[in-house]
């Protein structure tokens, strides 16, 4: 399903945040298999088995987190090819029904997070001689889903930003895009469906409503990371990259 | 004061749903109108209203109704191309001949008759296009219709770009709105009154689309009011298309 290349990221370091999160996990899995060496960092420590992936505790909503991060990363590796913005929460709630601490709290992570670790990711970055940030963005940052008005903000706000690190920093051969996944297996997306009572013919109807009659898999959206990371891509900058089965490209789905 | 006192309008397709109500606005604000379709004059239409017998699809057709607007206008300020037919097919199902019917109107019509209208607008004008949700997300089973309206996004781009800024033009894209052609792409749906209440609640202003809600964009954009504004695709869709295709709510 997936093509890995033991030196498609050989001597690269890689950072990927909420590396214990679904598609986080599956990122640094695939990283370590394409021969880049990866910290996952993370408010949890992920269990990777046998894999040699290191882990940095990391609450990305704080700026000493993000500094403590680029510290260990330059003691060890003198440098940093990658950064995976992968962390991230979803608050299901109308604005009305979302606090200022939860709408805070959900930008902090977000929003945040993205810009805390890749200010300071940027000095390793140049170091390097150029770098390649991948963002999380969502499809939910160009249309809405309902009750996910917060988490919908933060993605809008996550491609503005994109764009502008883009622009900013391509001159130093620095890199910048999105990934905006749709649904994908994780245990946010469980979540999402709640305790909706028969999950499987919910997930059964969610696979209909896709061109591709399927929602992804966490691999999915590691594959195009993995692309995006690496000297395939090195033309491609700016971008918000969406992948999604296709369900974005239709209209809504009446039942006709 | 009305907002188009004193302005000359054609609207192409003008005898039913969204052009009808078109010319209805047009002629409430002031406007001098005339429109036009493929059959006779429609027994409704006041008599101060133009009507002219044309096929979009026809360069023939289209020269004529030049030469009407000199003669009936001494010129155009507002041409409005909402002329436009759909074929409820995919692409396996469709023959050349319903590719020449349905790009003749909804592309070379539309590409045609602003060739023509635009060096007759001797004080620079204003056009509106209709393209459609379709254009930019796909219908089932809609699939020229989809690319036809794609089309006419680009056109709408391209002109005001290379004739701004004596021309504006802008294109409205519709969602589903109540007119014949809605009915008829329902009336395909196995269960049409259940797709009906299915549709509906997609959309976040609770009802579908009126004709008049079109022609109240149409308005705008024709007026000074919209004089900063060109070569976009403004969507009046009720929120159908803000909000994400797979609604857990509805399962």
């Amino acid at each position: 399903m997936s093509a890995v290349r033991p030196d498609y990221l050989k001597g690269r370091v890689a950072v990927v945040t909420g590396g214990c999160g679904g598609i986080g996990r599956a990122i640094c899995q695939r990283f370590h298999a394409e021969g880049a060496t990866v910290y996952a960092t993370d408010i949890a420590k992920p269990d990777f088995g046998d894999t040699p992936i290191h882990f940095v505790h990391h609450d990305v909503s704080q700026e000493d987190g993000a500094r403590n991060v680029m510290n260990q990363v330059r003691d060890d590796q003198g440098k940093l090819d990658i950064l995976v913005n992968a962390a991230g929460i979803e608050a299901e709630k109308t604005i009305e029904d979302t606090s200022l601490d939860e709408w805070n709290h959900s930008f902090a992570i977000n929003v945040n997070g993205t810009f805390l670790t890749s200010k300071h990711a940027l000095p390793l970055m140049r170091a390097a001689g150029g770098g390649s940030i991948i963002n999380f963005g969502s499809y939910d940052g160009f249309i809405a889903d309902p009750s996910l008005a917060v988490y919908c903000a933060t993605k809008g706000a996550v491609h503005a930003l994109t764009k502008a690190m883009a622009c900013d920093h391509g001159p130093e051969g620095i890199r910048v895009n999105a990934v905006c996944p749709g649904y994908v297996d994780t245990p946010m997306l469980r979540s999402f469906f709640g305790d909706s009572g028969d999950i499987e013919s919910l997930q059964q109807a969610v696979r209909d409503v896709h061109p591709l009659r399927t929602y992804g898999q966490p691999q999915d959206i590691a594959n195009l990371v993995n692309w995006l990371a690496g000297d395939e891509a090195r033309y491609a900058s700016g971008q918000l990259w969406v992948i999604d089965g296709g369900l974005s490209a239709q209209a809504q789905q009446m039942r006709l | 004061m009305n907002r188009l006192d004193g302005r000359t309008a054609l609207v192409t397709g003008g005898r039913q749903g969204i052009g009808r109500a078109i010319v209805d606005a047009f002629i409430h604000e002031g406007a001098d109108v005339a429109t036009c379709g493929r059959a006779g004059r429609p027994g409704d239409l006041p008599p101060t209203i133009g009507w002219h017998k044309t096929d979009m699809a026809s360069a023939d057709n289209i020269e004529d109704l030049r030469l009407e607007m000199l003669d009936r206008f001494g010129g155009l300020d507002i041409l409005v191309n909402n002329a436009g037919i759909q074929i409820e097919k995919t692409i396996l199902d469709t023959s050349d001949e319903d590719w020449d019917q349905l790009m003749g109107v909804n592309a070379k019509g539309v590409f045609m008759a602003c060739r023509a209208m635009i060096p007759i607008m001797k004080r620079g004008g204003v056009i509106i296009n209709i393209g459609s949700i379709s254009g930019n997300v796909a219908d089932p089973g809609l699939a020229l219709y989809n690319a036809s309206k794609a089309f006419v996004h680009g056109l709408t781009r391209s002109i005001a770009v290379d004739h701004g800024p004596k021309i504006r033009c802008n294109a409205i894209c519709p969602g589903w709105i109540m007119t014949d052609m809605a009915d008829a792409a329902f009336a395909v749906a196995d269960h049409p009154a259940t797709a009906k209440t299915d549709t509906l609640a997609r959309h976040p202003v609770g009802r579908f689309g009126q004709p008049e809600d079109i022609a109240a964009m149409a308005v705008w954009l024709a007026s000074d009011d919209a004089a900063f504004a060109t070569g976009q695709c403004y969507t009046v869709d009720g929120g159908v298309t803000a909000a994400s295709p797979l609604n857990p709510g509805l399962f």
